[in-house]
Parts: structure tokens; sequence; C-alpha cells
């Protein structure tokens, strides 16, 4: 059983967070990621994220965000990054069978 | 090593998905940017492409070999400098635009990924302007280049890429696709792909096509094909030197340059000697046919491409003409038929065609003849000094900009001759198979987020300005300002008095004419007889003396005395709302109105509505409107003294409805509701005493109050369900309003007690509060609620549901009791009528009750199925609640 580990993201996401990348390197932790203090992501650091979130599905972590402010949240729904919208909880996106009017 | 076609395959797939995911990233991370961040970002890029504009202007020439590079390079200064202009105060972020009077804004949300297509003709500053308006509007984008410009195209992409991201633009915000044999395959790829969200398409028609074909949304342009007419008021040489300047700007290849040229034959000779002195050369018919051998394409029909942006003297060398060296444009006469000559078509070289005609409307029909031609909703031009012709001209061509007494070309781009907005996109609408007119910019790169606030129903209090309230007030005739009044009335008034009362006390210098024949429920009929007699006399004061019917016939004679022409139809439309409505009603009326009420039932003296009845339809008409509303009101109670019990019964259970009605009213404000309360009160308290003692002035006051009080309650609140019903079964039997009403009161009380089974759609009425309200009447009319609900007096939305429910019970029983106590009828059965007969009206009951205004401020929003029930429900006596 993994220990959980909450980590709060502060100011702008503009590249990799060594802190995290090392915590999940080391393999003994399940991750959430605070974005509460999140001001701005980049397209780097959106790229991080996503790469991030693939080496924890290799090393059977589990990753979620919470807190995200809308503005970022929008980030990732905008961005249609599937691992980062499941890692952020969000729904899958709505079928096609809605009614135009 | 040579790779498969499948091999191929996949590499361009992957290829394509990874511009589009760089490009979706891109656009995510944009949506954070402020307004400042952005304009820092465009305001780079302006600076960038305009140090470039030479440099790109030389290297689009060199790869494309069309057009002029002097030209190029102002092009690109447009697109940079100009757009700038035009742009930089622009919101684009947030709240872009406010309409204060409507209670809304409007707020910016970015399209996307936009997939930018740009041509040969413009592959630089078509790329300056896509480029910069991405940026303004927070979107990112993909140029797909033209593969012959596609090295010229990318380049000036990489250029405002740069300078954007040193700006802090996002990564990727601008990519392309890198020239390759495979760019166009790889183009209509990204058309499909599900991560581009708006194709921009300007280049071939074929291109465009595709844009619009792919299912996404698209902002393409038509193809051009521009008429220009130049009529006998043109200033010639500057109309010969704008066309010059048009024609041959960057060898033609803009869209919206000249192609025919429509000339009025007055000034055909020295227009085209003007030409000729500025450099032109005007072909003869035989040389005609050989630039349209070299210029038209024989197999389609359309231009040669090759020529496309060649200078004149080589498209002249290539169709064998001796032309003096350096000539500017190649005019050609068009005769015959024009609708079907070769060079009646879109030449993107400085090859002008032109024809002359005899009149302004042959000149417009020849230039529609050009404008169908291929070139509908592009572009057209007029030189005239003749408001009336360029209006005529604008009115019939079909074009998404008209150029007035501008080149074409360089007008059309906007910002230079004149205020359109600068673009290298033009929209062309239906005509060319487009979404828009416009030209294109930043307001079409936005997805408009309206966000309008609610808007509440301005509430306003207006009634009688005097109303003269005594017994005895009548005397106030004495000082009434008027030197011929006209006295409309019924037949009783003589009877009862009431007339002479009136005739002593008007001043003794008045001319007076007296209308009686006002009888119950009068049609418009009557109203035209009495307006027949008020004309030959030209009163300036009309004086109602009567019930409600009087009051209401007069407030329609004052009407349409005053004016004439209104027409009734369309005064008693029905509405929804009156702010929207259609009728329009006059402010100001000129001849006075006194009403003299001699029943206490309507408060029509203090209303804005009147009431008559169309005997055809068997229906009640209503008017509403402010203008109905009398300029003096003299409540006298002596003048009811004499009215027979049943009348007395019947108007104060009418004004006991209006009470009950206004209270819950959709319109209901605290002013209304003080007064249908003590309106209320005092016909409880006043309607017993006086049905014991008919002539006792003190309650026949107190009722007169009640009547007036409810009034002016229902004139600001206006009336609900119980009279939509009311004035159904009335017209249909011919019953008096105010029996029919109290026969519906404890049905509408049941009924509206409860919660809606659909709720009222006003903006105005935020909370259904008819229960509350009822509650409330009962406490103040100090009702004693039923056992076991508390009795102490906290406000009504306090109480609980036991009690409330309690409090109704006891209104219900105080309206049940009063009715039994006075023997007025509290069922449609009671007033006579047989079940059969009923049965069989009442789908037409139910029809005009449902179209009754009366429905629209009814705290329940009544379905059909509804107002059926509660005729049905009315129907059997009732027990006591």
């Amino acid at each position: 059983m993994k220990e959980k580990q909450t980590r709060r993201l502060i100011g702008e996401l503009r590249s990799s967070v060594d802190e995290i990348d090392k915590l999940l390197a080391s393999g003994k932790a399940d991750l959430t990621v605070d974005f509460s203090a999140c001001t701005f992501i980049s397209v780097e650091g959106l790229e991080w994220l996503e790469e991030m979130l693939m080496r924890a599905a290799s090393l059977q972590a589990n990753v979620s965000f919470v807190n995200m402010p809308p503005p970022i949240y929008k980030v990732f729904k905008v961005a249609h990054i599937d691992s980062i919208l499941q890692a952020s909880g969000s729904p899958p996106p709505a079928s096609t069978g809605a009614a135009a009017c | 090593m040579v790779g498969t076609i499948k091999d191929q395959d996949v590499a361009l797939s992957e290829r394509v998905n990874n511009l589009v995911r760089r490009a979706r990233l891109a656009a995510a991370v944009f949506t954070q940017y402020s307004q400042e961040q952005v304009d820092a970002i465009v305001r780079a890029m302006t600076i960038a492409a305009i140090d470039a504009a030479q440099k790109l202007a030389l290297a689009a020439h060199e790869e494309t070999r069309m057009g002029l590079v002097e030209d190029k390079m102002l092009k690109n200064l447009v697109a940079s400098e100009f757009h700038y202009h035009q742009i930089k105060d622009k919101r684009t972020v947030g709240i872009i635009k406010e309409f204060p009077e409507d209670n809304m804004v409007e707020v910016a949300e970015p399209v996307g990924v936009i997939l930018a297509l740009a041509p040969v003709t413009n592959p630089t500053s078509t790329v300056i302007f896509k480029s910069m308006a991405a940026a303004k509007t927070r979107n990112s984008i993909i140029f797909s280049p033209h593969l012959m410009a596609a090295d010229s195209s990318n380049m000036t992409a990489k250029i405002l890429y740069e300078a954007a991201l040193a700006a802090g633009a996002p990564k990727d915000f601008i990519t392309w696709v890198e020239k390759s044999p495979r760019l166009r395959r790889e183009t209509e790829l990204m058309m499909v792909h599900p991560e581009v969200d708006l194709i921009f398409a300007t280049g071939g028609t074929q291109m465009v096509k595709a844009a619009y074909s792919s299912g996404k949304p698209a902002i393409g342009v038509g193809s051009g094909n521009t008429p220009v007419y130049v009529h006998k008021t043109a200033q010639i040489a500057s109309a010969a030197m704008d066309i010059i300047i048009s024609k041959t700007f960057d060898n033609g290849t803009e869209c919206p340059s000249e192609q025919t040229l429509i000339i009025d034959s007055a000034i055909a000779e020295p227009l085209l000697e003007q030409f000729k002195k500025l450099g032109c050369y005007v072909c003869n018919l035989e040389e005609v046919e050989k630039v349209a051998d070299v210029a038209i394409d024989p197999r389609k029909g359309g231009m040669n491409y090759k020529l496309v942006g060649q200078p004149a003297d080589t498209i002249a060398a290539q169709a064998g003409l001796k032309v003096p060296k350096g000539t500017k444009v190649l005019l050609c006469p068009l005769q015959g038929n024009l609708r079907s000559h070769r060079l009646a078509v879109e030449k993107l070289m400085p090859v002008l065609g032109f024809v002359t005609v005899d009149s302004e409307q042959e000149g417009i029909n020849r230039a529609l003849d050009i404008n169908y031609a291929g070139g509908t909703g592009h572009t057209a031009g007029i030189f005239a000094d003749d408001d009336g012709v360029i209006e005529r001209f604008s009115d019939a061509i079909n074009a998404g900009r008209v150029i007035v007494n501008c080149p074409t070309s360089i007008g059309g781009l906007g910002g230079v001759y004149n205020n359109l907005n600068t673009t290298l996109v033009f929209g062309c609408g239906t005509g060319g198979g487009n979404i828009t007119t416009d030209n294109v910019g930043i307001k079409n790169l936005i997805n408009y987020k309206r966000v309008p606030k609610r808007s509440n129903f301005s509430l306003t209090f207006q009634t009688t300005k005097n109303i003269y309230i005594n017994p005895g007030s009548i005397d106030n005739l004495r000082n009434l300002k008027t030197k011929s009044a006209f006295i409309v009335t019924s037949a009783s008034a003589g009877r009862r008095g009431h007339l002479s009362a009136v005739l002593e006390r008007l001043p003794g210098d008045c001319r007076v004419d007296v209308f009686s024949g006002v009888g119950v429920e009068p049609d418009f009929s009557t109203i035209q007889k009495a307006l027949q007699q008020m004309r030959q006399t030209q009163p300036d004061t009309v004086i109602a003396l009567g019930g409600g019917s009087v009051l209401d016939a007069a407030k329609i004679i004052r009407l349409f005395y005053d004016y004439p022409n209104l027409r009734i139809q369309e005064v008693a439309l029905n509405f929804l709302d009156f702010r929207h409505r259609l009728a329009v009603f006059p402010t100001k009326m000129s001849t006075q109105l006194v009403a003299i009420p001699t029943t206490s039932g309507t408060g029509s003296e203090v209303t804005p509505f009147a009431v008559f009845k169309d005997h055809e339809t068997h229906r009640k008409v209503s008017l509403i409107d402010e203008c109905l509303l009398p300029d003096v009101a003299i409540l006298d109670a002596n003048l009811t003294k004499s009215l027979p019990r049943e009348v007395t019964l019947d108007t104060a259970f009418d004004a006991l409805t209006h009470a009950l009605e206004s209270l819950v009213s959709t319109f209901a404000s605290d002013y209304t509701d003080g007064l249908a309360l003590e309106a209320m009160r005092l016909i409880f308290e006043a309607l017993p005493e006086v049905l014991k003692n008919g002539s006792s002035v003190l309650w026949r006051h107190k009722l007169h109050n009640a009547a007036c009080l409810a009034g002016m309650a229902i004139g600001n609140a206006s009336v609900g369900i119980n009279h939509a019903l009311a004035h159904s079964l009335g017209a249909h039997y011919d019953i008096a309003h105010g029996r029919a009403n109290s026969v519906f009161l404890l049905t509408t009380l049941d009924y509206n007690k409860r919660i809606p089974s659909k709720f009222m759609s006003v903006s105005s009425y935020p909370l259904w509060v008819a229960d509350q309200k009822y509650a409330r009447a009962a406490q103040f009319l100090n009702l004693v609620p039923a056992q076991g609900a508390s009795n102490v007096a906290v406000s009504s939305n306090l109480l609980s549901d036991e009690q409330r429910q309690a409090h109704i019970k006891a209104l219900e029983r105080a309206v049940y009791d009063l009715a039994e106590a006075v023997g007025q009828p509290k069922s449609i059965a009671e007033l006579g009528i047989k079940q059969e007969d009923f049965a069989k009206a009442l789908p037409e009951l139910v029809r005009a009750a449902f179209e009754d205004m009366a429905l629209r401020t009814n705290p329940r929003c009544p379905l059909i199925k509804e107002v059926e029930s509660l005729f049905v429900h009315a129907y059997p006596p009732r027990q006591r609640p």
C-alpha cells in the first residue's frame, strides 16, 4: 500500500517540478496535486503534466489533480488531453447525440 | 531507402496530428491571457511585420513571379500597420462590449485552433493579417500555404511567430505546414481533423469549396468579378487615375480590382482619352479577341492562371499586340452580348473590359450582368457625383462592398481610401457561398458570449390626477374649466336625477350636449354614434356619468375623438407584454375627461382600461393604455344612494374581485397591495351595512371609496383569471360583469392558492407568493383562522404551512359567508344556466377565456385544461370551504 502525498503548485507552472518528479520516481507514493495556488500554466507546463502522468501510470502510481481554479481547469478542458482530464476528475466528453436547436 | 505509400501516409498523419496537437495546447494556454498581454504580443508582431515588409515582398515576388514588389510591400504594410491601427484599441478579452440599456454584456471566447489557408496572390500579406488577427483574439493558427508560395508564406509566419513568442505568446500558437509535394493532402487531412475548430480559407475556389465541405465551421471567400459603373457625373480625370491605380495594383492580383467598366456614353470619349493619356492602351475589336485568346483559358472559360499578376506589356506581347512600352492597362471594348463575352469574367491581371451605356438603367443592368457572372457578393464600384445614383446602384448590386469614387482594389482592402475594416479576406455572403459579407477580421474570430442580466420591469404607479371624494363633491363641476362639454351617459341617469344634477352645476357659459345612448355593455357601434354626435359640437370636455359601461365607453369615445385615424382592430389587439405590443397609443390627449361613477364597482374612473362588447363574437374587447385614464374623477356617494340592491351587490362583488385579484397579480407591488387590502376591508365592512340601509351616505361613501381604491389597484397591477372566466361567461350569457365575477371567486381562490402546475414566466415576478398574499389578507381583515392554527400576528411569509392554509381557508370562508349573507350567487348554476347549455357552450367559453388578457397577470400560468376545469368546478352550487 502506497502512502498518499499532496503537493501544492504555487504560482505559474512553466516547466517540470523536480520535487514531484522525484516523489514519483521513488515509487512510494500516490500523489495529489493541489492547484489552488496555481495562477498560470504554459504549454511546457501542460506537456510536463501529461508526461508526468504517463510516468505515473507506468509506475502504477495514482495521481489526482484537485482544487483547480476555473481558468486552470478551463485550460485542461480546452487542451483535450485525456490523461489530464482523467486526473482532474473531469467527465468524459459529451456524446454527439444531443439535439441541435 | 524508399518508404512505401502506406509508410508515407502514416508519416503524413503523424505530422498532421503533431501540428494540430501543438496548436491545441497553445489555444488552451492562450485562454489565460489578459488583454494587456495580448496587445503587447500584437504590437511586437506588427513591428516585426513592418520591419520585414520589403524582405517579404521580395521573397513573395521571387517565389511566385506574380505582381509587383512595390505593391506587395504596400500590402504587407496595410496588413500590419493599417490593420494594427484598426485593432489596437479593440477589446478582445473578457467583457468586450457593454449594452447598459439592455443590461447585457458581451464576453469574448476564442474560437480555438484555426486552420488558415494562404493564397499564392498574397502569400505574405495574408499571413501577416491572419497571424495578427489570431493573436489579438487568443487563437492558435496553423498556416497551410499555397505550394507555389510556401517558402515566402512560411517565412512570414516564422518572423511573426518569433516576435510574438519573444513578447510572451504561447509556444506553437503559430505553426505552418512545411513545403512538400504532399502539402495539399496534409491540408485536406487537417480540414477534417477533430481538433481543428475553424477553417479560415483564402485561396483558390477549390480550396475554399473544400473548406466549406469539410463539415467544420469555415470563413471563406468567393470569387470576384467587379463591375465599375462610371456615371456621367463622375470626375473623369480622377476616375481614370483611380482605376489605373487599382487595376495595376500588384498587377491586378487583388480580387476586388476592376474587371469591367460600364461607362455612360456621354463621358466615354473623354474618359478613354484620359486613359490613353495616362498610359493605357485601348484595343480594337480584333485585338480584343487576341487578348481574350491568351487571358482566358478556353477549357474552363476562366482566366489563364499563367498570366495572373503579369504586367500589361507581357500580356500584350503574348497576344501579339504592339503596344507602347510601359503600357499600364489593356482596355478591351466588349462588343456584342456582354453576358457571353469571353472577357466578361474575373481577370486578375491588367486587362480591363468596358462597355458604354446610354442611361442609368442600362448602366446598372450591365453592371448586374458582370456582378452575376461569377462575382456575386464580392465587390463593385461606382464613380458618380450623385447620391441618388449611388444609392440605386448599391441597392441593385449584390456585393459585400460597393466602393464609391475610389480604386476598388485598394479601396476594398479598407483603411487607405475609406473607413472599411482592413482585410485581406473579402467575405461574399451567400452570393459567394459564404457566411458573411464582412471585410473579415478579428470580429469573425471570436465566439461572442452574450450575458444578459435579468431585466426587471420598471413598475410605476399611475392614476387619475384629480380625485374628488367627499359626498357632495359633484359641486366641483362648478369650477370645471370648460366651454363646451359632451356628457356621455345612460338613459337611467336622467331617471335617477343624476343628469340634471350635473347640468345644474356646470359653468353657466358652458355649451352642453348629451349622449344618453350607452346601455349595458355597449358595442363599438354605440361609440361611433356618440362620436358622430360629438364631432358636431366640438367639445373640449367629455363628462362620463354612469356605471362602468358608461365610463369605459366615454374613454374610448374621447380616444377616437382626439385621434380619429386610430384603428380599433389595432388598439384592441391582444398582447403579451405592453412594452412590445404592436399598437401605438397617443401620449397626449387634448380633450378633458371627467368621470363621475354612479356605481361602486369597476373603479373605471381611475383605471387605464376600457372594455366594450363585440356582439358578433360574443366576446369582450379590452383597451389598455395610460391615455385612457380620466383627468378628473368625482366620487360623490350621493349619486349611489338610489342604486338598486342587485346592482349594489354585483358592483361590490366586482370591486371585491378587483381587490383579491390585484393582491396576487404578478404586477402587484407594495403600492397596490395596500390599496387592495384596504378595499377588501371596506367592502367586508360596508356592504352589509349598505344593504341594511341603502340610503346611508356614510356606508355608501365607504363602498364608493372601496371601489375606487380597488380600481387604483387593478389600474396598476391588473386582474387575473377570475376576470378572464367572468368576461367569457358574461359575454356569452349576457350576465352583469360583477355577478359573473362573483360566481368564480371561490373557484379561483382555490386555484391560485395552490403551487402552480406551470409558473408564470414574468421577469418582475421572481417568486410565486399567492398563498402568502391570501394569508396576509386574512391577517389584515382580522379573520379568525380555523382551530389549530396560531393566531399570533406574524408576517404571512413566516407562517408555517399549516398556519398559512388555515389563514387562506379563513379568507375563503369570509368570501363565502359574505356572498351567502347578502344573497350573491357563488356558482354558475345559481345564474339559471342549464347544465346542458353550459356543457355545449363550454369549448367556446374556454377558448374566449384563454384569449383574455386578464390571464397575463394571474399568479398561476393557466393551462387550457385547467381553464376548462375551473369552469366545470364553478358550475355546481358551493359548500362552505
